[in-house]
């Protein structure tokens, strides 16, 4: 085939384009908003009312680190056509394998709770009693992946993702100085205080979880994204992981422009900040932020124990899958119910303070999980015979080596701080 | 009976009660037998790799290793030709040929058989249960025996080797190994496209490459569009011509139509005349309409003809006969006027002519009528086959019963 260049042909070929890519379009973006769950948006509020704008620059080198760890899992996914727990499992054996599904399940059964607790709080800001929006929650992610198909599934989380969209309005509503918050993400600025050196490798180390290089590679693979289809799928990891920043870059604008302003630096959660916003950003900005919130924790709810399902599956040979039936699928979908269940009744009947250390024995299993995943991941990425043309080149080996030993070092610093004192 | 996870790491000794190594792996060639264990591989305290053929296997027990007396011979390149348990065989998937899955091998389960001078290993079977996760997850932890206690609460799934089909992707590989998947071709499409389902895209390529065009194509009408148009993608124009030839018409059109223009276009360029002409009809019709679910593969005769020519149309009939089950009668004017059931055919004198036996088609529908249109004629006539029409109630194709129930889900 000749290649045209005559502008003329250059609608038809961006509808081609276009289509191409609207066909293998949701696993990277909907992984990546994840990430912006209760807990990534108590953080970055957390950084806009204690430290402003300053801490803004953080947010381009995430973004590169998060874009490299996904784009390596979603090229894995589409040229071996394989889940992360497949590939660990047929190369690394039974025993690492169980023992890295147990741990991970474990972290996520924490995690899961988190944010149910996230939904709750977030309801609470909006005056609904967590009786009512915790079960219906529950009810409403169950009811949609053990009826649904994949494709169902994934537009509702499409739709979900679109709801950030919440917390780009209550960032304007807020009025920012945005000449400073643009300078400040370009202009990286470094103050050797502790505190800020915390709320930096917070920031970091709630950036990458284990479960969603499973979940993606999982959905990549379920998708059926082929090797001639992912240049596109990169495209989808991509704009997917820069969308979560820009999110969590209007979360930390709406809180620097309000809360750091007004000298209101303390924030015990992410529903604390919603109402804190109330009387100096309006009711409407404090409404949105706690409806981004409730959308956030619901949807991570129902990601997080699907994909715990799916990797403990396909790590110990169980049959996975939205598109299977649940008589086809039993141990995948009970796992799912299992966890969802456990996570809204922690969340109702169990008081607060004793759900803290369910949810600091979650984020331990992460930190300690980390390391242990993102080395396969890497080892597994430069395996010739796994990745013939595809396994990763030197200069992408060189960033992805950097940023992962960098994220595994903040994220496990960041578990040894959870147990201290907060500065 | 002895366990692979009670195999691995066994100390090897010489005759002379020598330690030579411990067992990393067996090695069984397919050519020379299916199940006995050819080679034992051992890795000395140096790191050295030593092969111990079978032959000089002299004793085999859940404790030890002992070999003859010219027990040496250092291994440069691991051996392609054999089937090595621990790397092709324990935690990767399989092909369950009997009951029709795809599982994961967890452990591998092995026969002693000592003769005169020596015992070997057969490989009986393969364990995808919970007893075999406990033995993986203790081996090393627990003395042999207390394993066994422990494992033996849990629930054992064992696969027979002989209904074990391994997956290979690599063909020159397989074609060594002697890999083949004629058993799969024994399975009914339907179960064939769920074990499809279930491979990566190398192994599905893998398993209908090595499959005749017929059996593939009627697995591959079986899979979902999407699994189906990657694989179609993947193979070269003319190899997806072939397969989609054998396909019925309307899932040989649905087929093309999910591919992309110009791989479709080239696909229809490799397909015979007579077969292509008919895919154009039926690629100008809407999938969800009557005229996209049809099939044109049907026995037409004139109303005027015998039974003997009726009889001589179905021998003539180039498509699937177990499919058939009655004739079409159309005029001149290509007007459906009736059907002849084949049992009446059976049944009457050769030189009766055909429309004294035919019945008049109880429902038609014309070409553009969606699904729901379908579907409702179905349900209220309980039909087999319902006939399709152009505008001027010219017979166009039919839609069999089977493809309107696939159109339910």
């Amino acid at each position: 085939m000749t290649r045209s260049n005559t502008p003329s042909k250059w609608p038809s070929r961006f509808w081609v384009t276009a289509v191409l890519f609207l066909s293998v379009v949701g696993p990277g973006i909907i992984t990546a908003n994840v990430d912006n769950d209760a807990g990534g948006i108590y953080t970055y509020s957390l950084a806009g009312a204690r430290f402003g704008y300053t801490l803004l620059w953080t947010l381009v080198p995430i973004t590169v680190a998060l874009v490299v760890t996904q784009e390596m899992v979603a090229r894995m996914g589409a040229v071996t056509g394989k889940g992360l727990a497949d590939l660990i499992r047929e190369e690394y054996g039974f025993r690492i394998t169980f023992l890295l599904m147990t741990c991970l399940l474990v972290a996520d059964l924490g995690n899961t709770v988190a944010e149910f607790a996230g939904l709750a709080s977030g309801a609470a800001a909006l005056h609904i009693s967590r009786f009512i929006s915790v079960p219906l929650g529950a009810l409403f992610v169950w009811l949609l992946v053990v009826r649904g198909t994949y494709r169902i599934v994934e537009r509702v989380f499409l739709v979900a993702c679109f709801f950030y969209v919440s917390y780009l309005l209550s960032g304007f509503l807020a009025h920012p100085d945005w000449s400073l918050a643009l300078v400040s993400t370009v202009k990286p600025t470094v103050s050797f205080d502790r505190a800020s050196i915390y709320m930096i490798i917070g920031l970091v180390g709630t950036t990458i979880a284990p479960w969603m290089q499973f979940y993606l590679q999982s959905a990549v693979v379920e998708k059926r994204v082929t090797v001639s289809q992912y240049a596109y799928s990169r495209w989808d990891v991509i704009i997917g992981c820069i969308i979560t920043d820009v999110v969590a870059f209007f979360i930390i604008v709406a809180c620097a422009a309000t809360l750091y302003v007004t000298g209101h630096h303390d924030v015990r959660n992410a529903a604390d900040a919603a109402v804190a916003l109330r009387p100096l950003a309006g009711r409407a900005a404090s409404i949105l932020f706690a409806f981004g919130l409730c959308n956030a924790s619901l949807f991570s709810a129902s990601i997080l124990p699907l994909a715990t399902a799916y990797y403990v599956c396909e790590g110990l040979g169980f049959e996975a899958g939205i598109d299977q039936r649940v008589h086809e699928a039993p141990v995948f979908y009970t796992l799912y119910t299992g966890l969802i269940a456990c996570g809204a009744l922690t969340v109702l009947l169990i008081p607060e303070r004793m759900q803290v250390p369910i949810i600091l024995l979650s984020q331990v299993a992460n930190g300690v999980l980390l390391p242990f995943v993102l080395i396969f991941m890497l080892r597994l990425c430069n395996r010739e015979d796994l990745m013939g043309a595809h396994r990763n080149t030197k200069p992408l080996n060189i960033i992805a080596w950097t940023s992962s030993v960098l994220m595994i070092g903040m994220t496990l610093v960041l578990v040894f701080l959870s147990f201290g004192p907060t500065p | 009976m002895i366990y692979f996870t009670e195999l691995d790491h066994l100390p090897a000794f010489d005759v002379k009660g020598v330690f030579l190594g411990q067992l990393v792996d067996l090695g069984i060639n397919p050519i020379r037998n299916s199940s006995r264990v050819e080679e034992y591989l051992i890795e000395t305290p140096g790191r050295e790799r030593l092969v111990i053929p079978h032959v000089q296997m002299q004793a085999i027990s859940n404790r030890a290793l002992q070999a003859g007396q010219v027990a040496r011979e250092v291994l440069g390149t691991p051996n392609d030709a054999l089937i090595r348990v621990k790397k092709d065989v324990l935690d990767q998937q399989i092909i369950d040929v009997n009951s029709r899955k795809v599982v994961r091998v967890t452990d591998v389960v092995f026969e002693i058989e000592p003769s005169e001078r020596h015992s070997h290993l057969r490989l009986v079977a393969v364990d995808v249960g919970a007893a075999a996760g406990v033995r993986r997850l203790l081996q090393g932890l627990l003395a042999k025996h207390r394993i066994r206690v422990v494992s033996g609460i849990f629930q054992a799934r064992v696969i027979p080797w002989e209904f074990v089909n391994l997956i290979e992707p690599d063909p020159a590989r397989r074609l060594r190994l002697r890999i083949s998947y004629d058993r799969l071709a024994a399975l009914h499409p339907a179960d064939l496209a769920d074990i499809l389902e279930e491979l990566s895209p190398d192994e599905q390529r893998a398993v209908i490459e090595s499959l005749d065009d017929e059996t593939a194509a009627h697995a591959l009408a079986e899979v979902p569009d999407k699994v189906r148009m990657a694989l179609l993608e993947q193979f070269p124009a003319d190899k997806a011509a072939d397969l989609i030839e054998e396909m019925p018409p309307d899932e040989a059109a649905d087929a093309l139509q999910s591919l992309a223009p110009a791989k479709s276009a080239e696909v229809l360029a490799g397909m015979e005349r007579e077969e292509a002409q008919e895919m154009r009809g039926l690629l100008g019709f809407d999938a969800k309409t009557a005229g996209g679910m049809m099939t044109t593969e049907c026995v037409i005769v004139r109303p005027e003809a015998t039974v003997a020519d009726g009889v001589e149309a179905l021998r003539a009939f180039e498509g699937d006969l177990d499919e058939v089950d009655r004739l079409f009668l159309t005029d001149a004017e290509g007007i459906l006027r009736g059907m002849v059931r084949l049992a009446r055919l059976l049944l009457a004198r050769p030189e009766e002519a055909l429309e004294s036996l035919a019945t008049p088609p109880v429902a038609t529908v014309p070409a553009h009528a969606d699904i729901r249109t379908v579907l409702g004629l179905f349900y209220k006539y309980s039909l087999l086959v319902l006939p399709v029409t152009d505008d001027h109630d010219r017979l166009l194709g039919v839609i069999t019963a089977d493809d309107a129930i696939e159109h339910t889900q």
